[in-house]
């Protein structure tokens, strides 16, 4: 939890930082010159080195032709962002703001109409293994075992068929679901079928993790644990997230950088830096959470206004 | 034996009252027993008491009370040795049966059209010694079974194709159309001007009516596969190949099943209507040769081979479908 107390940072300081914040006491004896309430705002200011840029989205657009209309659906426009390398970025935008036209897009699975997309520095042509999607809807594969889903995308790596399975143990054990192996979606809970969707996606190891408000159709309680679990994980395999919600609450919660975008066609609003001295205790109850949470709402209500007034009007 | 009568019958009359009351409510689940039921009212309360009496607990009981309690005590050994399916369904049929044999012999049918059934078991029974039934049954079962198996291994391959390739979809749809609507039947008369009217023209007719309702539902299996997890699999970088083998097969296995068990069903419907128009042997040619020769008896008998055939056949094929699709939840 402490790495992502300050792991808000730019860049390749973010390692840094968070190594040091987990070395707890050693820290001063570590580095003896410098305090660590010097340390963050240098680093905060400090700009991102191109070289630490994970995903670079440089002007995106998306326009898409609807049938029986001459006017062009337009999804995204002037879309600029850059995710860094190891971050965990929330994504969040009134319905319909093109949030998931814009991961499709990162994930390969459409291309752009403007600009482009950048994968540490090359631009994406097709889906990849070096990106992993976690879906609302989890996919999982009806007919497979949830040890045989989490192998489906190791098989789609060649990895030998052993270490696949060696593999999907460990995984489905890092979710917490050791002695499901052998269960089938259907045999399990929402929430059980999210975490065999999560581990899927880890399993082949992409560095990059692209999740579509994975957890919009469970319960209350199993999207806190849920959450909670995500950070966990995501802690221990450095992964760098892009996470689309509609939750202003999971955003301030999970992100380390916070995204608004605009009602359609969307384009990034604002970023809000979320920092957090601790994250022990109930995080929510923060009053430090409930500004964030304010702030964001702020930006989001007159999209939300926006948004509706738009659709009345197609309509 | 009072025993074993009285302990599931007292069991059943506990089982009948109210749930055990806890003590505040006890008072009132009483009454409750005394005011549903009746007669046996005061067993119930006593029979905890006396648990070393059962000569006495059986005579207060009446049959009516035990007859029920035997036979549940029965269903629930039926149930046991899961004979639940048999016993559920057996009665109907046992009904039929006996409607069948009655009709006739009350003279309320004609028996000379409508023999009773004990007679056209022994006549069932006569052409099974002598041997006509097995060669009938075994010309029908093989032409059936080839234009069947011909019908799987080609259509099952084409709706594949047609379900996953547009181009192949748009050039043959409008053929498929027009021979989709022409009934098997009608042309029946082209297959054995052509073929003659041996066994090949009867094996392509079954393997035209098989055809439809594989191929039909082989395409629509590979058409209506969950978009979603298309797209999950191209996400892997999945290629249109292990995507296919991978994702689209396994999800249209079912509904290829479904259409692999219609095409079961009407093999044998349509090879029948073709051995009453032309052959010299096969179930539909007893049937028809029985009736011309007025041996009733013996017509029916190929009837019920016929339905029985048909019975054997869709429940191998949903043993073989459910082996093929145990992930399915429905």
């Amino acid at each position: 939890m402490s790495a992502h107390a300050t792991g808000g940072d730019t860049g390749g300081e973010t390692l840094v930082n968070g190594a040091a914040a987990r070395l707890g006491g050693f820290r001063a004896g570590a580095f003896p010159r410098h305090s660590p309430a010097a340390l963050a705002p240098s680093s905060a200011r400090t700009p991102a080195a191109p070289s630490q840029v994970k995903i670079g989205i440089r002007d995106v657009g998306k326009v898409f032709r609807t049938r029986g209309s001459d006017r062009p659906f337009t999804a995204v426009t002037g879309v600029d962002l850059d995710v860094r390398e190891g971050e965990f970025l929330t994504l969040v935008g009134p319905s319909g703001c093109g949030k998931s036209t814009l991961l499709d897009l990162i994930a390969g699975l459409t291309a752009p109409t403007d600009g482009e997309i950048l994968i540490d520095g090359r631009a994406v042509d097709g889906p990849g293994l070096d990106r992993g999607i976690v879906f609302q809807q989890y996919a999982l594969l009806p007919w497979r075992t949830a040890l045989a889903n989490i192998e489906f995308g190791l098989e789609a790596k060649a990895v030998p068929r052993r270490e696949r399975r060696e593999r999907a143990r460990h995984y489905l054990d890092l979710v917490g679901l050791a002695g499901f192996e052998h269960r089938y979606p259907h045999e399990l809970s929402g929430g059980m079928r999210q975490r065999v969707a999560i581990a899927r996606s880890l399993a082949f190891d992409p560095d990059v993790l692209l999740m579509d408000e994975p957890f919009a159709a469970l319960d209350a309680q199993t999207r806190e644990s849920l959450q909670e679990e995500l950070l966990r994980v995501w802690e221990k395999t450095h992964k760098t997230v892009v996470f689309i919600t509609h939750g202003i609450d999971e955003a301030v919660y999970l992100g380390q950088r916070v995204a608004v975008m605009t009602s359609r066609p969307g384009r990034i609003k604002e970023i809000v830096d979320v920092r957090f001295d601790s994250r022990e205790g109930d995080l929510r109850a923060d009053p430090v959470f409930g500004e964030y949470r304010h702030h964001v709402w702020s930006l989001l209500r007159n999209e939300v206004a926006a948004g509706r007034e738009q659709e009345r009007t197609v309509d | 034996m009072t025993d074993i009568l009285a302990a599931p019958a007292t069991g059943a009359a506990r089982g009948d009252a109210p749930a055990p009351a806890s003590p505040t409510t006890q008072t009132q689940t009483q009454t409750q027993t005394q005011t549903q039921i009746p007669a046996p009212a005061p067993v119930s309360p006593a029979a905890p008491e006396s648990p070393k009496s059962p000569e006495i607990l059986e005579a207060p009981e009446s049959p009516e009370t035990s007859r029920p309690a035997r036979l549940a005590g029965l269903a629930r050994l039926g149930r046991r040795v899961r004979l639940g399916p048999l016993v559920r369904r057996a009665p109907a049929v046992v009904l039929l049966a006996a409607t069948w044999e009655m009709l006739p012999r009350t003279g309320a049918v004609d028996p000379v059209f409508v023999p009773p059934l004990s007679e056209v078991l022994r006549a069932w029974y006569d052409l099974l010694l002598g041997g006509q039934l097995l060669e009938h049954f075994q010309a029908s079962l093989v032409r059936s079974l080839t234009g069947f198996g011909l019908a799987v291994v080609l259509a099952v391959p084409l709706g594949l194709a047609i379900g996953w390739y547009r181009p192949v979809a748009d050039f043959l749809s409008p053929v498929l159309e027009i021979f989709r609507n022409t009934s098997a039947v009608a042309l029946l008369p082209v297959f054995i001007l052509i073929l003659g009217l041996g066994e090949p023209s009867k094996i392509v007719f079954v393997f035209y009516a098989c055809s439809w309702p594989i191929l039909l539902n082989t395409v629509s299996g590979v058409r209506t596969v969950e978009p979603l997890l298309v797209r999950s699999a191209r996400s892997l970088g999945l290629g249109p190949l292990s995507l296919f083998r991978k994702v689209i097969l396994p999800a249209a296995v079912p509904t290829i099943f479904t259409g692999i068990r219609l095409a079961g069903a009407s093999s044998i419907l349509v090879l029948l209507f073709a051995e009453m128009v032309g052959a010299k042997a096969g179930l539909g040619y007893l049937v028809q040769d029985a009736q011309f020769s007025f041996r009733i008896p013996d017509m029916y008998a190929g009837i019920i081979t016929i339905s029985a055939l048909g019975l054997l056949f869709n429940l191998l094929l949903l043993a073989v479908e459910r082996r093929f699709s145990t992930w399915r939840t429905t």
